[in-house]
């Protein structure tokens, strides 16, 4: 056959199984990449919304020394003060000379008007 | 202001996770059609290939707002040796590793030609153990994974990465399966 004949040889017949054909999706990169983009963001603007809310996480994995020791003060007092009300109440009061104490009982029902 | 850096720190935490399997997993995808529902394998590796232009600054945000963030205490030298923090050693010691791990990586396909391909394969095989390390990082230390959904979405993504990665592993130590 001459090699500028118009007429080209027929393509030889495939032997063995068929390749199979494998469809993929209609996603072009430049999607996927905006895709990326707009989940990283989008991810990065919400986290960012609930730390806003959720400041203090006081099961955090992690606590800071300062954070914790402020924690720890906080719970000492809230336990002082669940278990022992009364005792609390008198450390904090502090009688100058002016107010004089009295004998009487202390008043334990008050009459509403 | 401290709080600020905080939320800020917390949010790009995430979001450098998010990015990172975005990453790793567009890097696995052409060889175990994870994403072939989503895209052409060429399209799947575009995405890979610009995967730094999301990771770099979500991790870059990251370690600044925690530089800055008095109350974090974390210092120029901790961002890059690891377990020197004065708390959570091994939680942020993690995290360290895994950005030491990142750089690795990066700078290795940034210099890929000086490679053969064979040596530049094995470096960028490291960014698995940057992902585990970065994994784990996330679940010592990460404040907003007390919340359930997000744990929940982290671990699924976790989860489904490490599924891709192990079936890589398997077509790639028994080829002669994928040729059948």
């Amino acid at each position: 056959m001459k090699a500028n004949s118009p007429i080209l040889p027929p393509h030889p017949e495939r032997t063995g199984p068929a390749r199979p054909t494998k469809r993929s999706g209609p996603v072009p990169a430049w999607g996927l990449k905006l895709g990326g983009f707009l989940t990283t963001f989008g991810i990065f603007v919400g986290s960012f919304g609930y730390a806003t809310t959720h400041l203090y996480a006081t099961n955090a994995p992690l606590q800071p020394a300062t954070v914790a020791s402020v924690a720890t003060t906080a719970a000492t007092g809230t336990a002082t003060a669940t278990a022992r009300p009364s005792t609390a109440t008198t450390t904090t009061t502090t009688l100058t000379s002016a107010v004089q104490t009295t004998p009487r009982p202390a008043v334990t029902v008050t009459k509403k008007s | 202001m401290d709080l600020f850096f905080w939320e800020i720190a917390r949010a790009s935490g995430l979001a450098a996770y998010a990015a990172l399997c975005i990453s790793v997993l567009s890097g696995i995808a052409p060889r175990t059609q994870a994403l072939s529902f989503l895209a052409s394998n060429r399209a799947v590796r575009a995405l890979h290939d610009w995967s730094p232009w999301i990771v770099i600054p979500a991790a870059l945000v990251h370690i600044v707002a925690l530089l800055l963030d008095a109350t974090a205490r974390i210092g120029i030298l901790d961002v890059f040796v690891p377990f020197l923090t004065s708390y959570g050693q091994l939680a942020i010691g993690l995290g360290t590793i895994s950005l030491d791990l990142l750089v690795v990586v990066l700078v290795t396909t940034w210099l890929r030609r000086r490679f053969s391909n064979n040596a530049w394969q094995w470096w960028h095989r490291v960014s698995y153990l940057g992902f585990g390390t970065m994994f784990l990082h996330s679940m010592l230390s990460g404040t907003d994974l007390t919340s359930p959904v997000i744990a929940a979405l982290s671990w699924a993504a976790g989860i489904g990465i490490a599924y891709y990665a192990l079936e890589r592993l398997g077509k790639a130590l028994n080829p002669a399966r994928i040729r059948a």
